[in-house]
């Protein structure tokens, strides 16, 4: 992997970059925020490497050296990755982080710490980072990744020069999935879920993912026919198969999408639809709903997937879900 | 508030049996079963027993030995310093657990406190929940605990005395001629050797006797105490059970049930500001400061927790309090609607016992004090200790005040002398 | 890579190295011990990338031979095991051999391992000895001179500076300052150097190295040899080189903080002052600051008291040597006085107030090379 190679999918960050790399102008700290699948990541650990790489021409790192071959096997002792342990990002990684940047670096002076999913750090970690963000050591660079720029603190966007990442085209991916041999129909899936391509090809690998679409459909299906029986579906197709808080994450966007795809026959986007082989049972319902009871639903989703991070019951939540579908 | 009710009250006194040997022993398992005492000073001679396990006293030690007398009486005694901070960490326990009985607790020491059950939590009877109480503590914290159980706090606290270790025992009114009364008058909460000399000399030598002697007679001799004594004497006592009242282990706290759930934090960060406006005005009432602060979050569903912050320098101000009660809200808030919030200053000390350690960076702002503390000195030095105390905290002991309202005991406060304390 | 080693040279050698391996690393490399091999002997390296220790085995030394090297190369292996299996080995000597994709076999006797071991490039690369930069001290003095300052240092990570020790070299001497900003501690101490222009304002080293620094040194008049690098400082004793990271950022200065006047002075027996202080504090203890008291009094005597409204109170009075000045009240921290006076090393010491609210500093009678400040506590 190369810049070049970045710049196919992120033009925009990648030259933003480098730039600032070839001019030794780094900034201290780095918000990159996008979608998942966008690249985030990998940008940040080329970035990284390119940070320590001594060996790198230009701006481009060599990837062979001590350096860069330890920032991907992270073993790098002055690279420090953190990611949410379990829901959060808590305040003891922080503090880690925290005292290991009142040190110098072990091998030089420079240090670099990479946030996962910076939007999970609970208030106390952000604020303690917030400490840090404002007295930045010498030679240390931080870079932030998120989902969700809005769910962090001001205070802590506003020390970070934001890159913004470019979601990657959905059809160029679905495409390429198909060049590989997986249905059509699931490539589409799974492409409505993530932008990477190792994402979707790795839900595509997955029998239960498979499953979980028909499930969802069946439940959607019970749902427009027979909403008085959409409990019951819901004993029967759903809680059996989404046991875990990531796979019920997983259901709830697979049926916002057939809401979507609703609301979309509504608007005659035919084209951009996903569970194109559902189309009969997506007319009759959008037919028989308006547009704007297919809008409240899936704000009634999109709760839910809020719910869902703030740790409620899970059968609980579904079951709410579920009346207020009904309720429209 | 307590409800004003005609039924009966149902108090318990909770009293840990040999508590400092006790906690090392649960602590400790291996020393279990062995006599055990805690001393001052363990190795010198003029080391004294400060408290000794029920092994210990079997043999003969007591309490207020010295630690050489101790070992004579029994040779096989283990003596180990007192570790204070253990016992706090073990007394808060105990209480923790008596919480979850009622919230009406009194601690009266570090061993020791009343509970009013009468409108428990629990639906089981007084006695089940006494010996519920007594199991818990001796399985969960290993400490066992005699509980006296009756209509008031005197008599709880006698009760509690007649069995031990390990005793329940309940001590209806009318039970006092055959339980009560047969006492002799020294053994009798409330009457030290002073009080005991009068009572023989107007020949009470048992509870009973005082009991039946007239009102009239005792307060002559005894005065206001004799009045308090007679009452008690006849198992009337109605003090009620005060969570707040007793000094040491006082904690001050403020709380308020929400008209309507919380689901925003800054809405719970205005009610943390109020809250802890009343809760300096309380400190200052009570000339106290803190050494920690407790955040009592209450969900819409009655779960509640409660999660607290310790620091070594103490405060009283509002802006602090509301700071490190925001910062648990911030911290342990778990998106909930809440119900109730509270604030309470868990670890209050007196303001003339307050210290604040001066820091290298800082101290020159506390310099400019310096002058008028020498001045205080002086004046005191030349004219005698008594001569301004009362303009300033504490007797014999020259110290200064922090704000206007400095005046320490209450009859300063009624002579209503006017106090100027530096300002800030 | 190959050798064999004498049995209990390794096991010494991996003691040595392992009181730097940590098992909670964040870094996998770490949990492993690198093993390097070259013409003239064999290298052990542990590290928690805070501490990392280089033990240096050489082929000979006095005429007596410890390892026999017989293919140069370098392998990590997990230190864990790799410790526990050197100690049970049951043969007087012990080969190592490295084989393919970091298959290392350990023989020893009738026994034989064939562990995983971890690819040695991965490894943190520790900062080579420049030899013209270096200046020496004492193994002893240096024992003492850390422990005449470690214990000041702030065990908070409220300002992480204050968990380190300051060296500060300049033309031949060394200062070290440790604070928690309530008290201050700092020792003067010549050292050795090849260059006079050697320089460096602003060590700041963690506490915690030093301590661990201070159990491997022995109390002998060896030289130790002294490196700072941008990153790391390191010792370097015979065989062993101990390396330490740096904190980032400036020392703050304290040199202004000391105050240089005085109001009250007194001389006093440092020993019969401790134990007076250490029995008051028996009550202060329970108090929460472990506050004592200090008053002075007309005979030339002091008094310490303190008062525990919990516990009762205590007043210990003990003679000065020589008194002057103001007479003064000043309450502290029973604990940092206690810390202070343990490590002065003297018998008598100097006390120097500036007033009830002020920091106060102690100094030997004898010598100014160690100074300590504690800041009062205040009553109200």
């Amino acid at each position: 992997m190369n810049w070049n190679t970045l710049a196919d999918r992120q033009p925009y960050v990648v030259k933003l970059l480098t730039n600032s790399l070839k001019k030794d102008r780094l900034a201290h700290a780095y918000l990159f925020k996008g979608n998942k699948g966008t690249g985030k990541r990998k940008i940040s650990i080329h970035l990284a490497k390119a940070y320590f790489c001594r060996v790198k021409k230009d701006s481009e790192p060599c990837g062979e050296c001590p350096d860069c071959k330890r920032i991907d096997s992270g073993n790098h002792p002055d690279v420090h990755f953190v990611a949410p342990e379990g829901q959060s990002i808590k305040i003891e990684q922080i503090r880690q982080l925290q005292k290991e940047f009142s040190y110098l670096g072990l091998e030089s002076k420079s240090k670099a710490y990479i946030l996962e999913h910076a939007d999970r750090m609970t208030s106390q970690a952000a604020n303690s980072l917030l400490k840090f963000l404002e007295e930045p050591g010498q030679e240390t660079i931080a870079v932030l990744l998120t989902e969700n720029p809005q769910q962090l603190l001001d205070t802590i966007r506003s020390r970070c020069q934001i890159l913004t990442f470019a979601p990657q085209s959905q059809r160029k991916l679905i495409e390429s999935l198909t060049e590989e041999n997986y249905p059509v129909q699931l490539a589409r899936t799974a492409a409505a879920l993530t932008n990477d391509q190792a994402e979707a090809e790795e839900y595509l690998n997955d029998e239960w993912f498979v499953q979980a679409r028909k499930n969802v459909l069946k439940l959607g299906e019970e749902l427009f026919e027979r909403p008085q029986r959409a409990l019951l579906a819901l004993h029967e197709h759903w809680n059996p198969h989404f046991k875990e808080k990531q796979q019920v994450e997983i259901g709830l966007d697979l049926l916002l999408i057939l809401y979507k795809d609703v609301f979309l026959t509504q608007l005659e986007e035919e084209h951009s639809i996903v569970y194109n082989d559902q189309q009969n049972i997506l007319s009759v319902q959008a037919l028989q709903s308006s547009q704007s009871r297919v809008r409240t639903q899936m704000l009634h989703i999109l709760e839910a997937k809020r719910r869902l991070n703030a740790n409620m019951n899970l059968q609980l939540l579904m079951e709410q879900l579920v009346l207020r579908l009904q309720e429209g | 508030m307590l409800k004003k009710t005609k039924t009966a009250r149902i108090i318990f006194h909770v009293d840990m049996n040999s508590f400092y040997a006790s906690v090392e022993c649960s602590i400790n398992p291996d020393l279990r079963g062995k006599p055990l005492a805690i001393a001052g000073n363990v190795e010198e001679r003029r080391g004294i027993v400060v408290t000794s396990s029920y092994e210990a006293r079997a043999q003969g030690v007591h309490t207020t030995m010295t630690v050489w007398e101790a070992k004579q009486k029994c040779p096989g005694l283990i003596v180990m310093p007192p570790s204070f901070e253990r016992y706090r960490t073990a007394s808060r326990k105990m209480f923790n657990l008596l919480s979850e009985y009622t919230d009406l607790i009194e601690p009266i020491s570090i061993d020791e406190g009343y509970m009013d059950v009468t409108e428990r939590y629990s639906d089981h009877s007084p006695i089940e929940m006494a010996e519920e109480i007594q199991n818990r503590l001796m399985n969960e914290l290993h400490l066992p605990c005699s509980i006296g159980i009756a209509p008031n706090k005197f008599l709880a606290k006698m009760a509690s005395d007649m069995k031990k270790p390990l005793g329940i025992t309940i001590l209806r009114k009318r039970e006092l001629p055959g339980k009560l009364w047969p006492l002799p008058i020294e053994e009798m909460h409330g009457v030290g050797k002073k009080t005991m000399e009068k009572f023989h000399k107007m020949n009470i030598y048992t509870i009973g006797d005082l009991a039946s002697r007239d009102l009239q007679e005792v307060k002559l001799h005894l005065g206001k105490n004799g009045e308090k004594l007679w009452n008690r004497s006849k198992g009337i006592d109605d003090r009620p059970v005060d969570p707040e009242a007793s000094n040491e282990f006082k904690s001050v706290g403020t709380s308020t049930t929400l008209p309507e759930d919380i689901v925003q934090i800054d809405e719970a960060a205005n009610v943390l500001k109020e809250l802890s406006q009343s809760l300096e005005q309380r400190l200052k009432r009570k000339k106290v400061v803190t050494t920690s602060v407790q955040l009592t979050i209450r969900y819409a569903d009655r779960k509640t927790i409660t999660r607290s912050q310790t620091f070594s320098n103490p405060i009283q101000q509002k802006e602090e309090l509301f700071k490190i009660s925001n910062n648990l809200f911030k911290e342990h808030w778990d998106e909930r609607p809440v119900r109730l919030l509270g604030i309470t200053a868990t670890q209050v000390i007196d303001k003339s016992n307050a210290t604040r350690q001066l820091d290298l960076f800082s101290y020159k702002e506390h310099t400019k004090d310096e002058q008028l503390f020498e001045t205080l000195e002086r004046i005191n030095r030349r004219y005698g200790e008594q001569s301004i105390q009362k303009g300033i905290e504490k007797k014999g002991d020259v110290s200064h005040g922090n704000e206007n309202e400095t005046g320490r005991n209450e009859e300063v406060d009624r002579e209503g002398i006017n106090r100027q304390g530096r300002k800030r | 890579m190959k050798f064999i080693m004498n049995r209990d040279q390794l096991v010494d050698s991996v003691q040595d190295v392992m009181k730097a391996v940590s098992t909670r690393t964040t870094i996998p490399i770490l949990t492993g011990i690198k093993i390097e091999t070259h013409e003239d002997g064999v290298t052990l390296t542990g590290s928690d990338s805070d501490i990392s220790i280089e033990r240096f085995i050489p082929v000979e030394e006095d005429g007596y031979e410890h390892v026999e090297v017989e293919k140069s190369g370098s392998i990590v292996l997990q230190a864990r095991f790799f410790s526990e299996i050197v100690k049970k080995l049951p043969g007087s000597k012990v080969e190592v051999e490295v084989f393919e994709r970091f298959g290392t076999r350990i023989r020893s006797g009738s026994s034989e391992f064939n562990l995983n071991g971890l690819d040695p490039q991965e490894y943190p690369r520790l900062p080579e000895v420049q030899e013209n930069d270096k200046f020496s001290i004492q193994a002893d003095l240096l024992k003492t001179l850390i422990r005449q300052t470690v214990f000041a240092v702030s065990t908070s990570e409220t300002r992480p500076i204050l968990t380190g020790v300051n060296w500060h070299i300049l033309e031949g001497e060394l200062n070290c300052v440790a604070t928690d900003s309530h008290r201050l501690a700092s020792r003067v101490a010549a050292v050795e150097s090849t260059t006079d222009e050697l320089e460096h304002p602003n060590v700041v080293i963690p506490g915690k190295s030093l301590t661990e620094l201070s159990k491997i040194l022995d109390d002998s008049s060896a030289l130790v040899d002294i490196v700072i690098t941008e990153s790391q400082v390191l010792f370097k004793a015979k065989n062993i080189l101990f390396f330490s990271r740096l904190l980032d950022g400036n020392y703050p200065d304290t040199s202004k903080l000391i105050p240089s006047d005085s109001k009250t002075e007194m001389v006093i027996s440092t020993k019969e002052f401790l134990q007076a202080i250490d029995r008051a504090s028996l009550l202060a203890k329970e108090g929460r600051n472990n506050v004592v008291k200090l008053s002075t009094m007309e005979n030339g005597q002091v008094e310490i008291s303190s008062n525990s409204p919990e516990v009762g109170k205590v007043f210990e009075h003990v003679s000065t040597e020589s008194f002057e000045g103001d007479e003064l009240k000043i309450s502290f921290s029973a604990k940092y006085m206690m810390d202070a006076l343990k490590v002065m090393d003297c018998s008598e010491v100097l006390i120097r107030f500036t007033g009830a609210m002020r920091p106060f500093v102690l100094t030997p009678l004898d010598g100014n090379t160690i100074k300590q400040l504690i800041l009062p506590v205040r009553t109200y």
